[in-house]
């Protein structure tokens, strides 16, 4: 799972944690269409150069590394198998051109990766949430989104007690065949139900407690305010996008990196 | 009129055979500060939830009778109205947080109602001072300690400005010294503020020294109220099953046997004061008691049981969890180990079934190396028993949640019946043999738990925090189980913050603080040792406390419990005619 460690939001001050969310999506989205408008390695390594000041800047490296390492595996298969298929429906034979769309597939899937790391990393859940409001998501929504984050690490815990407690009873889990080890976990998702059930309770009850619902007109202790950094991002990613879409659209295609040659 | 004015109310919740409250009258005036105080299931929380309405519009059921609060009837004020007036904090603090930020979360509730940005600043920053986590703002909500995190309930109840506060056992999960700051905070508030507080505590000790009155509850009525000094001291209050604080039990003995204060003392300095004149200058004549000795059998130790060994540990997010820690436990022993919230004590009882490797040193049972012995092969002599039972109960009934341990030891059937009977019979839990165990009650759960364990015999029973949310009664019958047990010769470990059982117990004290052990010993030695007890933030039992101050006057320092101190009194007091 350490390809979702990635997109665990990391706090932070850095000029990209300030951006405001929307922004943020926005320049996301820009870097992730323009990983999707092409298809040739120059273009994709250039977007991949490009992102990397940007992880430095929001000071993530090392959690976006972890999120790079994680992705090997995926990386890997999609090379490979786009490889293969090459070999097989072109009879049995490869050349650079076909090398040079694997990679360039591979450095698109980095560059998605990439781009979603830098903004769930930098972007606080709460931010988030603003930010669903802003787009008029109802707050039942929201509130539902913001509490299941908050209770992650809750029943992280909880897991970890049960797990212990049962444990400590005698049961193995890694013993026995696949089906009883299947059933060795009901010992413990049990009691991860029902004391979430009960726990569900407790929050409607202190939920009404703090006037839940009181009002429609529900008011926000932080507000969204656009600054002048943000309009910055917004105008250079509109330009940005509309540029790669000319190039796409009326510029000539791009030269292989490698010349022609059969390999196999 | 009162702030509060309660009606002949009955309330029975749906399906339930009988009804929770049975007739309560009562009256509340502005600026009171009350304890709520009776045996678990006597009704005192379901009262609390007539407080804000979520009894009747929350939870449906027959209510009769009228609650009025703060002018406005319960039953015509939905909750989220009456919620600006009454402010209700819950035992558990994780259950009531919803952000991810402090701020955020002392927010929520102004949020809810609207009010603009301004006026939520001004009100969060006063919760935020008043509850004393000003400091910690922009902190994240999951990294707070327990004792932080009530601290935050209550700030962010008290953004709301409510007239009435209602606290249902907010300190259970703390440590005394974070009681005691939340304590502090109502007491601020009480009195600064002329908020009413309406406190539902077992452990009566600490409120008696704060609240106005006292109010007792039993089995869905009110027995008994007045200020402290009445209701503690009448005979009622004790056969109602509800705890009669420290000093306050002290002074009674002390008046049977002629003794007679001016006042009943409702703090330790207060008894001390009244004390001093009463002294006959004079040396106690006590029994030399060898303090190497155990206090309970007399024995010397000779065989260890468990020895650890410079044992450290670190989790990823904990540095040093645990510190070089070097221990030995030896057969037989009654040990307990106590400190703050944090110091190391459930990381290191977690490693005697090997749930926990040292990451540097070694542990051995019974002198043998545990490093190659799987949990389920170690917990066969080491027995453990976590805090909460919720955590492991899952059978359809108790017989089965009893026999799920032996028969993954893989014990034979006929062994596994005689063994169910005997736990079943040992935790008086016969009758509910075929219950589910989740329709029993809290105890009776932590019961059911504690009787899962026992049932293949342990050797060693390790108990984590045993004695949490659990009320007077249950408590004295804790005790008494764990000297019957000691009696066939097992070794007991209890985790536990709480002094007075202690004091009762009177195991050998293994003090922690920052995953170091930093003092070991008998009790009489450890709890005299203020400079450790301060190092692991745990406060001396109330009666210490008092002899603490007496012992300018050539009185001992170290005497823990009641008997002890009636026996000592008696004999330098002068007797009133």
């Amino acid at each position: 799972m350490s390809l979702l460690e990635g997109l665990r939001f990391t706090r932070g001050d850095s000029l990209i944690h300030r951006l405001d969310p929307r922004v943020k999506f926005l320049m996301t989205m820009v870097i992730f269409t323009s990983a999707i408008l092409f298809m040739d390695l120059l273009p994709l390594l250039v977007i991949f150069l490009v992102q990397i000041p940007l992880v430095f800047i929001a000071e993530i490296q090392q959690e976006w590394t972890k999120s790079l390492k994680g992705s090997v595996f995926l990386a890997t298969i999609i090379f490979s198998t786009n490889l293969i298929s090459y070999y097989f429906f072109q009879g049995r034979s490869l050349n650079t051109e076909n090398v040079e769309t694997a990679l360039a597939l591979t450095v698109r899937f980095l560059n998605l990766i990439t781009s979603f790391s830098l903004f769930f990393l930098t972007t606080s859940p709460d931010k988030l949430s603003l930010a669903l409001e802003k787009a008029r998501i109802p707050y039942e929504f929201n509130f539902a989104f913001i509490t299941a984050i908050r209770f992650v690490p809750v029943l992280a815990d909880e897991a970890q007690s049960i797990m212990d407690a049962q444990r400590s009873r005698g049961l193995e889990l890694d013993k026995g065949s696949f089906l009883t080890k299947i059933r060795k976990y009901i010992p413990i998702l049990l009691p991860l139900i029902i004391n979430s059930i009960r726990r569900s309770l407790d929050l409607a009850e202190a939920m009404e407690s703090r006037a839940f619902g009181a009002t429609r007109d529900r008011t926000n202790l932080f507000e969204l305010v656009m600054e002048g950094r943000d309009y910055a991002v917004v105008v250079i990613s509109l330009v940005l996008l509309a540029a790669l879409v000319y190039m796409k659209l009326y510029l000539p295609p791009f030269e292989p990196l490698f010349p022609y040659r059969v390999l196999i | 009129m009162g702030i509060i004015e309660v009606r002949d109310l009955h309330y029975s919740y749906p399906n339930a055979t009988s009804p929770a409250l049975k007739g309560i009258d009562l009256t509340i005036d502005k600026g009171e500060f009350i304890l709520l105080t009776g045996p678990s299931g006597c009704g005192k929380t379901t009262f609390c939830r007539t407080l804000n309405g979520l009894i009747p519009h929350f939870y449906n059921g027959d209510m009769e009778g009228e609650v009025t609060v703060t002018g406005l009837n319960i039953r015509e004020h939905p909750t989220y109205k009456l919620a600006q007036h009454v402010g209700l904090i819950f035992q558990n603090p994780d259950n009531q947080i919803f952000a991810l930020t402090v701020e955020k979360d002392v927010a929520f509730g102004l949020e809810n109602q609207g009010v603009p940005k301004d006026k939520m600043l001004e009100a969060i920053g006063w919760a935020l001072e008043t509850a004393g986590i000003d400091h910690l703002k922009d902190r994240a909500t999951h990294e707070m300690s327990g004792g932080e995190k009530q601290r935050l309930a209550i700030a962010s109840i008290l953004a709301m400005k409510p007239k009435v506060l209602v606290l249902d056992e907010p300190t259970s999960f703390l440590d005394p010294l974070g009681a005691e700051r939340i304590f502090r905070v109502l007491d601020t508030l009480n009195k600064e503020y002329e908020m009413t507080i309406l406190l539902i505590e077992h452990r009566v000790d600490l409120a008696t020294q704060y609240v106005d009155r006292v109010i007792i509850f039993s089995d869905g009525r009110i027995t008994n109220q007045g200020s402290p000094e009445e209701v503690f001291t009448d005979g009622a209050t004790r056969l109602a099953g509800v705890g009669i604080p420290r000093v306050i039990e002290l002074n009674d003995r002390l008046k049977s046997k002629g003794i007679l204060l001016d006042r009943t003392p409702l703090n330790p300095t207060m008894l001390v004061e009244q004390l001093r004149g009463h002294i006959k200058r004079g040396n106690a004549n006590r029994k030399a008691v060898d303090p190497d000795l155990d206090l309970f059998t007399g024995e010397q130790w000779v065989n260890p049981i468990i020895e650890v060994e410079g044992v450290s540990f670190s989790y990823p997010s904990v540095d040093k969890a645990l510190d070089d820690v070097s221990l030995t436990i030896h057969k037989g022993e009654f040990v307990a180990i106590m400190g703050e919230n944090g110091a190391g004590k459930t990381t290191l009882v977690k490693h005697l079934n090997g749930l926990l490797r040292p990451q540097e040193g070694r542990i051995k049972i019974d002198g043998a190396d545990i490093a190659d012995l799987s949990v389920a092969n170690l917990a066969r002599k080491v027995g453990l028993v976590f805090q909460n039972p919720d955590d492991q109960l899952f059978s359809e009934n108790v017989e089965e949640e009893i026999s799920f341990a032996l028969r993954n030891f893989g014990f034979a059937s006929d062994v596994i019946d005689k063994r169910v009977d005997w736990a079943l019979n040992l935790l008086d839990l016969e009758r509910y043999r075929k219950s589910s165990p989740f329709i029993l009650s809290g105890g009776e759960r932590k019961r059911v738990a504690l009787g899962s364990v026992l049932a293949w015999d342990p050797e060693i029973v390790v108990l984590d925090e045993p004695t949490i949310g659990q009320d007077y009664a249950q408590k004295e019958r804790l005790r008494h189980f764990l000297m019957q047990l000691r009696t066939q010769g097992k070794t007991i470990i209890i985790v536990t913050h709480d002094v007075e059982f202690v004091a009762e117990c009177k195991p050998r004290i293994v003090l922690m603080a920052d995953g170091k052990i930093i003092a070991d010993g008998p009790i009489k030695k450890v709890m005299t040792d203020r400079d450790a007890m301060a190092r692991a933030s745990v406060a001396p039992p109330e009666i210490t406390k008092v002899f603490q101050q007496l012992s300018e006057l050539g009185l001992p320092d170290n005497v823990l419990d009641v008997d002890e101190a009636v026996d000592v009194l008696s004999q330098v007091l002068e007797v009133s005619k």
